[in-house]
């Protein structure tokens, strides 16, 4: 057993020894590390949108010079011709609905699917409901558990959104993402009154054959409808996502200033109570330096209360925005697209290591003080 | 050879434009199992002395040699790690980790040693089963009295075997009653245990527990009220 070891009962007996002062600091390191895991979230939601395979070997046709996918218009039997193209693996129509175009904390996005695409198009496991309950309903849907969880739906209950009324036949897990969507058939979708699309799709997902360049299937596919009723503009998922939410990220990238903040907080309140602690015993280090504990040690002891602090504040901090991302489903998404605020171990781990950094950067001077001090001056300490 | 060998020992520091000398030239040389009282009026310099043999303050010019060890060219953290073996310490005001029991309070100084939890277990119940205090054990310091508090200094200054114990006043802070029995341990662990003690005060009666009584002047020793030590010396 490491020798250290040993002097941690004294290291929280002191912690505890003024355990309004602990508990206020621990407390407000917990609130900084819970909004820095927060803004965290939000940035592996957007990393989550444009990075793995489906967002590179996922080509996404839309009608050019159209943002929000209620003004995409696309006819649905480009899909045909879009099929006969080299590098085309598969062609998925989907018919987009959702209850709004702008930036919003609670969108909701229908994405309509040829029954016998949905399947295999998707990556979805069913937590609850059924695929032959979907199959055999009309207006059948299967909900993603973010959706689920923010709408407090499940297996059987109704939704509606504008004119659109669904039954919920199931609901699944996939990615965070995913997990925002709604999926109903596509041609309950184009025939619900007031959408008026038979015949015409939102969009095309077009997954690639193994080997395919995105860039030049892409091209291939504008330039097959340059000239027709309808142009299109086809790009890689993750770039089609990443344009889709482009004004969300700015705020997002000012929200990081936010996260950066927090670290400082926690380091100005971690050193200030860790500076207030060592004051307070000037001339308990005196006697335990008399006693023989070395520089190194009563250092040590110092950077350890500080680290305890801190991580106790940080564990506490993130955790409970682990669990709140994990439950509450919440995301930020625009025309269409949701970024996800995803709870990562990734995201606890640095939380925790931000939370360990500013413990140790915060000690280091008043243990120095502490470490350093005379010791005939600091018994007279008053 | 004595345990505590001071030679030439002088202490300067400046306040300002004036240079203070609390210290000046002292010899000094106590023998194992002895006990010695320093005496001498406020800012003869007695303290400075007894802190420079505890290894907690550090001399200007001269030495102090304690067991055979010069200690005023010991680095800092070895100078720790010798007072952790070497000396022990008792204080006017106790000093008491006030977090800690009694019990905790006197291990302090063995967590710094290679020592089994049992060993210093057991070391700890004899230190304080030694000052009377072993029904005391779980007891913090707010709970104990002054007295007691003391007695737990004591404890916590012999638990590690030390080959020399200092005490600044060490019943300074103590009522009459609580100072008689203070100074009756003291006496006892001195006869007892051999264990060699150096102990400051102004109060004639603690002074004269001691076999021998040494007083400052001006930061200069005299023994007995008689010879300066350097001249004794010298003669030798």
């Amino acid at each position: 057993m490491p020798r250290f070891i040993r002097f941690l009962p004294y290291v929280l007996k002191s912690l505890w020894r003024h355990r309004a002062r602990t508990a206020l600091t621990v407390s407000g390191a917990a609130v900084a590390l819970f909004v820095f895991c927060f803004v965290g979230s939000v940035q592996e939601g957007l990393a989550g949108l444009t990075r793995g395979q489906q967002a590179e070997r996922t080509l996404v046709v839309f009608q050019a010079n159209r943002f929000c996918p209620s003004t995409s218009r696309l006819p649905q039997d480009y899909g045909r011709t879009i099929a006969k193209l080299p590098g085309v693996a598969d062609v998925v129509p989907i018919k987009v609905f959702m209850n709004n175009c702008r930036a919003s904390l609670d969108l909701v996005v229908f994405h309509g699917l040829p029954q016998d695409k949905l399947r295999s198009a998707r990556d979805l496991k069913l937590v609850a409901g059924d695929w032959g309950e979907f199959e055999k309903r009309q207006d059948g849907a299967l909900v993603g558990r973010a959706v689920a969880q923010r709408r407090g739906l499940a297996s059987g209950s109704k939704f509606t959104i504008g004119e659109v009324t669904v039954t919920v036949a199931g609901v699944f897990a996939s990615s965070a993402t995913e997990e925002n969507y709604i999926y109903t058939h596509l041609d309950f979708l184009q025939r619900t009154r007031g959408l008026n699309s038979v015949g015409t799709v939102t969009q095309f997902d077009v997954k690639l054959a193994e080997g395919a360049e995105p860039q030049a299937v892409a091209k291939a596919i504008d330039e097959q409808f340059r000239g027709g009723p309808i142009v299109t503009d086809t790009r890689s998922k993750g770039v089609f996502q990443a344009k889709a939410v482009g004004d969300l990220v700015e705020l997002i990238g000012f929200a990081n200033y936010l996260g950066y903040a927090c670290v400082g907080l926690v380091l100005a309140l971690v050193a200030t109570t860790t500076v207030m602690a060592v004051q307070d015993r000037v001339r308990e280090h005196a006697v335990l330096q008399t006693l023989g504990f070395s520089c190194y040690r009563i250092f040590s002891l110092v950077m350890t209360e500080s680290l305890i602090v801190s991580l106790v504040g940080g564990v506490l901090g993130i955790g409970l925005a682990i669990v709140v991302l994990s439950f509450s489903g919440m995301a930020v998404g625009t025309e269409g697209v949701n970024i996800a605020f995803t709870a990562s171990v990734g995201l606890a781990g640095t939380g925790l290591a931000v939370s360990a950094a500013v413990g140790m950067l915060a000690g280091l001077v008043p243990a120095w003080q502490a470490a350093r001090a005379e010791i005939v001056a600091s018994l007279r300490h008053v | 050879m004595p345990l505590v060998e001071v030679r030439a020992l002088t202490k300067e520091y400046s306040k300002g434009d004036q240079k203070i000398t609390p210290l000046k030239d002292a010899h000094l040389d106590v023998e194992r199992g002895d006990l010695v009282s320093l005496m001498g009026a406020s800012g003869s310099g007695k303290s400075t002395l007894l802190n420079m043999i505890a290894g907690i303050d550090r001399p200007t010019t001269g030495n102090v040699v304690v067991d055979g060890t010069d200690i005023t060219r010991m680095s800092r953290s070895k100078l720790a790690a010798w007072r952790a073996q070497h000396v022990g310490y008792i204080f006017q005001m106790h000093n008491l980790i006030p977090v800690l029991t009694a019990y905790e309070n006197v291990e302090m100084p063995l967590l710094l040693l290679p020592l089994s939890s049992a060993e210093r277990r057991k070391r700890i119940e004899i230190a304080l089963d030694a000052v009377g205090l072993a029904d005391r054990a779980d007891h913090y310091p707010r709970q104990l009295s002054g007295g007691q508090e003391q007695r737990v200094g004591i404890a916590r200054a012999i638990v590690a075997d030390p080959a020399v114990v200092v005490g600044d006043e060490p019943t300074g802070d103590l009522d009459a009653e609580s100072t008689e029995q203070i100074l009756l341990l003291l006496q006892r662990l001195n006869k007892e245990l051999g264990t060699t003690l150096i102990i400051v005060t102004h109060d004639p009666k603690t002074a004269a527990i001691a076999r021998r009584r040494i007083r400052l002047e001006k930061g200069e020793l005299v023994e007995a009220g008689a010879p300066i030590l350097k001249r004794e010396l010298q003669r030798a």
